[in-house]
């Protein structure tokens, strides 16, 4: 199984969080690749719909957010790791996820209830958020988790989990990492 | 007595004039250009592609009595651009410089219209809720948010909530929670929606690959 972790930092100061949720990660046997967006050149989304009606499947912007999809598809886990911005993701985070958009068919379906397209592929990878929050705040960590959770309707994720850890001491990181893995254990 | 300033900022990667984000919320200013504001508009995506614009816009959000964030939703959020915007705002304000968050009439409001793909307004909801965050965090007054549908986002009953929602803000009050009326039900948005897809893909010459799945390999598990 392989895991494709996503870190939304804009700096280094997720390097503690990270470390932490790779080492229980490689416990439970996955292979793990971190892609720091903050080094990868990948341009705002355009609205064109160009990676469904022209080149469908792939971004008609040929930058770093091609590669970043393509390992997406092909992950078993796709984990998103951001300090919770405004209860939502990050802009470093955000910029990839918007280029996520030619993994899923344009074509409608109902789902739970609601509209939302159709797979592409034929498996998706689950999906994990683990945002991080300087202090714990529970109207910005409700944001997160719902934010994490229509996500995974979008991409059709098998399983999701999502949780925030607060960067005061207060969170026992280890446990939670643990704990989001195991949520979305096959 | 100095005009009171309410900025546009459109978050639609298509620009001011070719956007559905553009067209709402010049209606919108309409609205208030007509109860004596002052109006400006700012493109989101050009603002944040140089350190110049970016200052600009700052400014000119420094000085806005009323901000009107007017975007599609991207993944259940805003478009990446959007949120690279907020940060800096909210940056400088921590930064020291609160007179960048906050409007020259001390707190500025914020109201958000948003538009989705999806024909349920509702997903939009998340989207709502992050507005709503980043003005508590920054110290704005929140004046709530008008979200819509796929198919609201046409004809005169968008026009006329606007337009109640722009008296209500004139008049310094949050806007009134409306709904648009749904022009068509979500089943037939969807079956229309994939009839319009064959035929874009069609005209592009790619009509039977529609579903290809370019990425597609063996997982190493």
């Amino acid at each position: 199984m392989n895991a494709l972790v996503l870190d939304g930092f804009r700096g280094e100061e997720g390097q503690g969080v990270l470390a932490v949720l790779t080492n229980a990660l490689a416990q439970s046997g996955y292979g793990t690749e971190v892609v720091a967006l903050r080094e990868k050149t990948i341009a705002p989304c355009l609205g064109c719909f160009g990676c469904w009606i022209k080149t469908p499947g792939e971004c008609v912007i040929d930058d770093d957010g091609r590669a970043v999809a393509r390992a997406a598809v092909r992950s078993d886990l796709l984990v998103y790791v951001t300090p919770v911005t405004f209860g939502g993701f990050s802009s470093e985070l955000k910029k990839a996820v918007d280029r996520f958009i030619p993994n899923i068919s344009p074509f409608f379906a109902r789902v739970q209830g609601e509209t939302h397209h159709q797979r592409r592929y034929r498996r998706c990878p689950s999906l994990i958020g683990l945002g991080t929050l300087p202090q714990p705040n529970r109207e910005a960590e409700a944001i997160f988790k719902t934010l994490v959770e229509h996500n995974a309707l979008n991409w059709r994720s098998p399983r999701t989990a999502a949780a925030v850890v607060a960067l005061d001491g207060t969170s026992d990181v280890a446990a939670i990492a643990r704990g989001l893995i195991e949520a979305v254990a096959r | 007595m100095t005009q009171k300033k309410a900025l546009l900022l459109v978050g639609s990667p298509r620009g001011i004039e070719q956007s559905t984000s553009g067209r709402l919320g010049g209606r919108l200013l309409d609205a208030l250009k007509g109860r004596g504001f002052e109006t400006d508009k700012l493109h989101v995506h050009a603002a944040v592609r140089s350190p110049d614009a970016l200052a600009s816009a700052l400014a000119a959000v420094a000085a806005a009595d009323l901000v009107i964030l007017s975007l599609p939703l991207y993944v259940d959020s805003f478009p990446a651009p959007v949120i690279v915007f907020l940060e800096k705002v909210a940056e400088r304000r921590t930064g020291g410089m609160a007179d960048a968050a906050h409007g020259r009439a001390g707190r500025a409001g914020l109201f958000l219209l948003i538009q989705c793909g999806f024909p349920e307004s509702e997903q939009n909801a998340t989207a709502l809720a992050i507005a709503e965050r980043f003005a508590a965090e920054v110290g704005w007054r929140w004046l709530g948010g008008l979200a819509l549908g796929g198919v609201e986002t046409y004809g005169g009953s968008a026009h006329e909530v606007l337009d109640l929602i722009g008296k209500a803000l004139a008049e310094g009050r949050s806007a009134p929670d409306l709904a648009v009326k749904k022009a068509i039900p979500a089943w037939l948005y969807r079956v229309g929606g994939n009839i319009m897809w064959r035929r874009m893909a069609k005209k592009n010459g790619v009509a039977g690959k529609l579903r290809a799945r370019p990425y597609e390999g063996e997982s190493t598990g």
